[in-house]
């Protein structure tokens, strides 16, 4: 992983919320999350890896329990020095961008089956 | 537009799950027959307490195969945690009811992975896992097949019973 400061013009837009937006990057075969106005590119390996830590994430749990612990979740993606320290609705917003953006990744890889390419 | 996850590897999330859920149940049977092998040795059942030992190490064996699969396949293989398993038990002849009840719950979890990798068209994974198909019909028939000696074989000798459970084997696998 590593940080990106601004955004690059290569880049495709794979999702998007009104919270962020999930690009893809060709030339350096990267995903890059936008949230909180940060860029961090991700391996599809990591991708993956840190969808399922935001899926796993014990929302009921947070939302339920009075204990201060549970009010913020803090996550670090694989490999990276960042770290996202998240509230209960910041973890739905994240789960919405990244499930989209899952969605539209199996919708590319359904199309490439098919031989037809996206340009 | 690349495709960033084919690129990586040819194996499916979904795939991927039931493999790394199979590897935890392969890595929880040899856990378990460990622990039968244990009983089976602190209570003077040497044989069975052999034939249990080799069961664990296959188990190992076969959790392994479906890691290296993973790994050289470019997806990702989790080492998985084994939750505590029961250490002690009633009988000899309910360790043995134990192993078959252990076998065919992975019998049904190989028939379950198959018809995910035909869902997705994963041929590679498919013929894999018909490795598991025929090994299963072995481990099924073995555990039966010693269930059975329990009932041939009377119960004052046990001594006896031990070491005739320890020499089932399956030989002509109707498969090879
Ligand atoms: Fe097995
Ligand atoms: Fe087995």
């Amino acid at each position: 992983m590593y940080t990106v400061s601004s955004r690059s013009t290569d880049w495709i837009e794979i999702f998007r919320t009104d919270k962020g937006v999930v690009y893809q990057c060709d030339a350096t075969q990267r995903l890059i999350l936008a949230f909180w106005d940060t860029y961090t590119a991700l391996s599809a390996r990591d991708f993956a890896q840190f969808r399922r830590m935001v899926e796993t994430i014990d929302v009921r749990q947070m939302a339920l329990s009075t204990d201060l612990a549970h009010d913020v979740e803090i996550l670090t993606p694989p490999r990276s020095e960042r770290c996202y320290v998240l509230t209960l609705c910041e973890v739905i917003h994240l789960r919405e961008l990244l499930s989209g953006a899952q969605t539209m990744l199996e919708l590319n890889s359904l199309l490439r089956e098919c031989g037809c390419r996206l340009p | 537009m690349k495709d960033l996850v084919r690129l990586r590897t040819p194996i499916k999330e979904s795939v991927e799950l039931a493999l790394n859920q199979q590897i935890q149940m392969e890595m929880v049977s040899s856990s378990k027959y460990l622990a039968m092998a244990g009983w089976c040795d602190r209570n003077g059942f040497d044989y069975s307490a052999g034939f249990f030992y080799k069961q664990s190490e296959e188990e190992r064996g076969h959790a392994m195969k479906l890691f290296h699969y993973l790994c050289d396949q470019g997806a990702t293989a989790i080492s998985p945690e084994v939750p505590a398993v029961a250490q002690e038990f009633d009988t000899l002849r309910s360790v043995f009811e134990g192993a078959l009840e252990q076998e065919i719950a992975v019998t049904d979890s190989i028939n379950r992975i198959i018809s995910v990798c035909r869902r997705e068209n994963d041929f590679a994974t498919e013929e894999l896992m018909k490795w598991y198909v025929k090994e299963q019909m072995e481990e099924e028939y073995i555990a039966r097949r010693c269930l059975d000696l329990f009932d041939q074989i009377p119960a004052d000798q046990i001594f006896e019973l031990d070491k005739q459970l320890s020499k089932v084997t399956y030989d002509g696998n109707v498969f090879e």
